[in-house]
């Protein structure tokens, strides 16, 4: 029996039946009375960032190996996180604004 | 129409001590409180663009950029509200007073180069968000009776907020007094 099992999920393996890796999540942060909120999320490698301005001023979130660019009113700015790691990031144009992001 | 009389008061009050001490008190009218607010906006842009101009330090330019691209959001913001509310911005003793004071302002200013500049904006920076942060806490918000244009106070309080604290750490990193 053990013989058979293994040879079955060999075969399955070989066939591409194998189980699919999770697909990529949207997450979104909401930009709202000059913060990012959440303020910390964790993601996956492959994972979409959005960010939603809900200000009545401009925005971007920006980090070390990415950027959202200009954020209108009402707008929102996405990136796709390719690498695993924990990085601080900003709003260029208000640095008071900062946040966190774990991609795993 | 909506009652904002008290609350363009409290502004020209807060920003505006001859108006604080009692020597100008008008009764302004809805349209003329609309032109108090988009003033008080374009007063901070107009300065924003001749910091532009003037100063060396990237910093400081970076903070006049947000100031324009701020207060010009706002404006735009405001400019709609009024026009779906049909009020047309009346000029007023008000805004003409405080343009006299953006005017001062700019006269001490204009001497200035290099840190002496940089501080001295960031001086009159400080202490005009401190004023407008002010007169939004005590009167505009709590005394503004229309929705809409309470709302809009709202959503700019966090961003003057924001502009007050920036404009202190900046000021800080300048040193001198």
């Amino acid at each position: 029996m053990r013989t058979l099992l293994a040879g079955l999920l060999t075969l399955a393996t070989a066939s591409g039946c194998r189980p699919a890796a999770p697909a990529p999540t949207v997450h979104v942060v909401e930009i709202s009375g000059m913060r990012f909120v959440p303020e910390s999320l964790t993601v996956a490698v492959g994972d979409t960032v959005r960010w939603v301005d809900r200000d009545i001023v401009p925005h971007t979130a920006t980090a070390s190996g990415w950027d959202t660019g200009a954020i209108l009113p009402g707008d929102t700015g996405s990136v796709v996180i390719t690498a695993p790691g924990e990085v601080e990031y900003r709003c260029t144009m208000h640095p008071t604004m900062t946040a966190r992001l774990a991609a795993r | 129409m909506f009652r904002t009389t008290r609350s363009a008061l409290a502004l020209a009050a807060a920003l505006l001590p001859a108006a604080a001490a009692g020597q100008a008190t008008p009764d302004l009218s809805d349209p003329e409180v609309a032109h108090v607010a988009v003033t008080a906006n374009s007063i901070d842009i107009d300065l924003a663009r001749f910091a532009e101009g003037r100063t060396r330090n990237a910093e400081v330019r970076g903070f006049a950029q947000t100031m324009e691209r701020d207060h010009g959001a706002v404006n735009t913001q405001a400019a709609a509200l009024a026009g779906r509310l049909g009020v047309t911005p009346a000029d007023n003793d008000v805004s003409r007073s405080l343009q006299q004071g953006a005017a001062s302002a700019r006269t001490a200013l204009a001497p200035l180069h290099g840190v002496a500049f940089d501080r001295a904006y960031m001086d009159r920076e400080i202490a005009y968000h401190q004023a407008v942060l002010n007169a939004l806490d005590s009167l505009l918000i709590p005394t503004t009776e229309n929705a809409e244009l309470r709302g809009l106070l709202e959503q700019v309080r966090p961003a003057v907020a924001a502009h007050l604290e920036h404009a202190r750490r900046l000021r800080a990193s300048l040193g001198g007094a």
